[in-house]
């Protein structure tokens, strides 16, 4: 059994360091959030060169330390968002994988050596996935959980911070071969474990320092000086640990979250951090060969509350651009109601379209490209206006619809067929309402509409009546005529029975 | 010349060299035969367009309403689906009956655009998404410029929307992005609007509708109309004659 652990330390820090990766190599300090501590709020995290900083402090006491230091607030949105794709990460490299809280992921690393490599390209690989999606990690791998978890600890002491395209880089790994373990152990003082203080005093009054100690001494009178606990400790100093790892299945969900500092009000503070929120969402679903069938995008405005929306793609995408614009569609139809302190986007995923490409003749459109352009258009000119044209069961005359634009792969061989060309009807939606003159036989003279949808009537044939959707709230009862006006123009028109009123339904052409 | 095997093995340079001294030349680049063009339903026409609507080229449909540009638009999106490839209609002005007319709705995109700067821009954007067939439908609409805003006014713009503008020529822009993605765009227009970044315009002209029965009778119908059409500007080909067309109309 193979375990590597994936540890995200600092994770406040590694937060903001993602969404302004540009403050890697100033002095920057991470603080508790909360408006009102001003210089007493801790700090939580703080770059390398923010030098005598360090966590604990109250920022003002930092402040006099570094007068150059920068101060962020610690973002739980942000953070939601670093721990999430700390998961994904180890979702790259193995199926298996249990998230023991945020930014500490454990991923079963068995079997991968004949996909990746050795031990020591398992936990690289793990390494460059983090970094991938914008988190700098410190990878542990070994034959148990807990043995994993202790060597991501000592790897941690060999990150550094580097400034990458997608966040924050610096990852290290150390990898415990089962023969090195006992040694490993060993050395580890005893303070690199989370125990309770009580013990840790216990301990500390009977000599013991270290692991390889605590290993030392027989487990039996161990655990009756010091109790159950102790007895843990000491299967856990000679590194047996038996704990599986659980894993749980991947969230079909992929976030990506922002606290503003202000109460943003207009839509172009907006833009920009959707734009990076996007921008790290879409490497993230790249990582993982996914795509957004769904975006839900959450305000946190400023009297506390949510606005909540979704948007419904019209076909499955990652492109920034054409999420971008459904977002600023969705907001500019709908403004919230206050100003905006918060904002969490949510990508629902869906697999990536695999498309294969001709051998021979000209490249069509694959459905990628073809969903992402649904859904760019979409965006431009709202989603209810754009997709496959539909005539709906109905009686009403040129009536359309559209309908989800899915269009089935071509055929093979494609056969040509001779094309009929036939004079078409061009619908006028509304159709425009027009004043006609008749004859007492009820036959149109005289057209007077709007614009060039006018004029002396040469020609006629009609009427037909159509007397349809009685059951419906928008019966429909018309004679319509076929038309034509002195300029040449072929007109529909219908007048309507029960009010007598003509409307031109469409032209000819 | 061959170049043994065993020597290719061992050097793997000894080709690059070759190259380099001429002694072997590259083959040219295996070329698949130009695609064929689409089709307008009228054979005439096609020869006059030496072939029918060649990809990566725009093309520019001028008439008055009730000349057939509507149906000349329909019949090459009849032509292009039923051969299994995608298009999109561009119809700012929603004029579109999709009732039965031999176009495979299904590989039918159909963009409504509110105004014609967003149907250049929704062109531009099915254009790059190699759509064979971009056809843009500007019989209801003109593209006009947007009114400029007076200088030195600062606008507040908060949760509203920008208006749009077109761009400084968009018929370039469209054309160069038929060429790169491989697309056929057909403009549908009244008057000439692509001038000389159209590699084809087809001038409709209305001569006179067809009626069935005697005038003011019961039974009288529309049957049709007879159109006359010419390729008048082709990058390739010599103005065609004046073709004549008769378009049936189906019953509705």
């Amino acid at each position: 059994m193979k375990i590597a652990c994936l540890h995200v330390p600092e994770l406040s820090l590694v937060a903001a360091l993602r969404a302004e990766p540009q403050l890697c190599a100033e002095p920057l300090a991470v603080v508790q959030a909360g408006r009102d501590l001003g210089g007493r709020a801790h700090v939580l995290g703080a770059t390398p060169a923010a030098q005598g900083v360090e966590v604990g402090q109250m920022l003002a006491e930092a402040r006099a330390i570094c007068p150059r230091l920068l101060a962020r607030e610690a973002s739980p949105e942000r953070e939601r968002a670093v721990a999430q794709a700390a998961r994904e990460a180890a979702a790259a490299v193995s199926p298996r994988v249990e998230e023991a809280g945020p930014g500490l992921v454990y991923l079963d690393a068995s079997g991968l050596e004949s996909l990746i490599g050795d031990d020591r390209a398992v936990a690289r690989a793990v390494v460059a996935a983090a970094e991938r999606v914008g988190v700098r990690a410190a990878v542990g791998l070994a034959s148990s959980k807990s043995v994993a978890r202790l060597a991501a600890q000592a790897a941690s002491a060999d990150l550094t911070l580097e400034a990458t395209t997608s966040g924050v880089g610096g990852g290290a790994f150390r990898v415990v071969p089962p023969d090195e373990q006992r040694e490993f152990l060993a050395g580890l003082p005893l303070f690199a474990l989370e125990l309770p203080d009580e013990l840790q005093e216990s301990l500390r009054r009977f000599g013991l320092h270290s692991l390889g100690e605590v290993a030392s001494l027989p487990p039996g009178p161990l655990a009756a000086r010091l109790g159950p606990e102790a007895a843990l400790l000491s299967r856990l100093a000679r590194g047996e640990d038996a704990s599986a790892l659980t894993a749980r299945p991947e969230p079909d969900r992929f976030e990506e979250g922002e606290e503003l500092e202000w109460d943003a009000s207009s839509i172009e503070p907006l833009l920009f951090v959707w734009k990076a929120l996007l921008d790290r969402l879409a490497q993230r679903l790249l990582a993982r060969g996914l795509m957004a069938r769904e975006l839900l995008l959450g305000l946190r405005l400023a009297d506390g509350s949510w606005d909540e929306r979704a948007l419904d793609l019209a076909a499955p995408t990652r492109e920034v651009a054409a999420l971008l614009q459904l977002l600023r569609l969705s907001v500019e139809s709908r403004p919230p109601p206050a100003g905006v302190r918060a904002i969490r986007l949510s990508a629902v995923t869906t697999r990536e379209v695999l498309e294969q490409m001709p051998l021979f003749g000209a490249r069509g459109a694959s459905p990628t490209q073809l969903a992402a352009a649904v859904a760019r258009l979409s965006a431009l000119v709202g989603p209810e206006r754009v997709g496959r044209p539909v005539a709906p069961d109905r009686w009403a005359p040129f009536a359309a619809g559209s309908g989800k634009f899915a269009p089935p792969p071509p055929p093979g061989v494609p056969i040509p067929a001779p094309v009929e060309v036939s004079l078409a009807a061009r619908a006028l939606r509304p159709p425009r309402t027009a004043d006609v003159r008749c004859d007492a036989s009820g036959t149109p003279l005289l057209v007077i509409g709007e614009g060039a949808l006018g004029g002396r009537v040469v020609a006629s044939a009609g009427p037909w009546r159509t007397v349809a959707e009685w059951w419906t709230e928008a019966p429909v009862a018309l004679d319509a005529y076929d038309l034509e006006l002195a300029g040449g123009l072929l007109i529909r028109a219908a007048c309507e029975l029960g009010t007598g009123t003509w409307r031109i339904e469409a032209v000819y052409d | 010349m061959t170049l043994p095997a065993r020597r290719l093995q061992r050097d793997l340079h000894a080709l690059d060299e070759l190259l380099r001294n001429g002694q072997v030349r590259r083959a040219p680049a295996f070329l698949p035969r130009a695609p064929r063009a689409i089709p307008t339903g009228v054979p005439a026409l096609d020869a006059a367009l030496g072939g029918g609507l060649a990809r990566g080229q725009l093309h520019e449909i001028v008439g008055p309403a009730g000349a057939g540009g509507t149906a000349l638009v329909r019949a090459a999106l009849a032509s292009a689906t039923q051969a299994g490839e995608s298009c999109a209609l561009i119809d700012p002005g929603n004029a579109f009956d999709p009732a039965p007319c031999g176009i495979d709705l299904e590989r039918l995109l159909w963009v409504r655009p509110h105004d014609p700067v967003q149907a250049l821009r929704a062109a531009e954007i099915a254009l790059e998404a190699r759509f064979a067939l971009v056809a843009l439908d500007l019989g209801d609409v003109t593209v006009l410029p947007p009114p400029r805003q007076p200088r030195g006014v600062i606008q507040v713009v908060r949760f509203e929307k920008k208006p749009p503008s077109p761009g400084a020529s968009p018929w370039a822009r469209l054309s160069r992005r038929a060429e790169k993605h491989g697309g056929a765009l057909l403009l549908l227009a009244r008057a000439a609007q692509a001038g000389t970044f159209a590699a084809a315009t087809i001038e409709l002209e209305r001569v006179r509708a067809q009626w069935e029965g005697p005038k003011g009778a019961a039974g009288r119908i529309l049957r049709g109309a007879h159109v006359v059409s010419a390729v008048t500007r082709h990058k390739r080909m010599p103005p065609s004659a004046p073709l004549p067309l008769h378009l049936p109309l189906e019953p509705k």
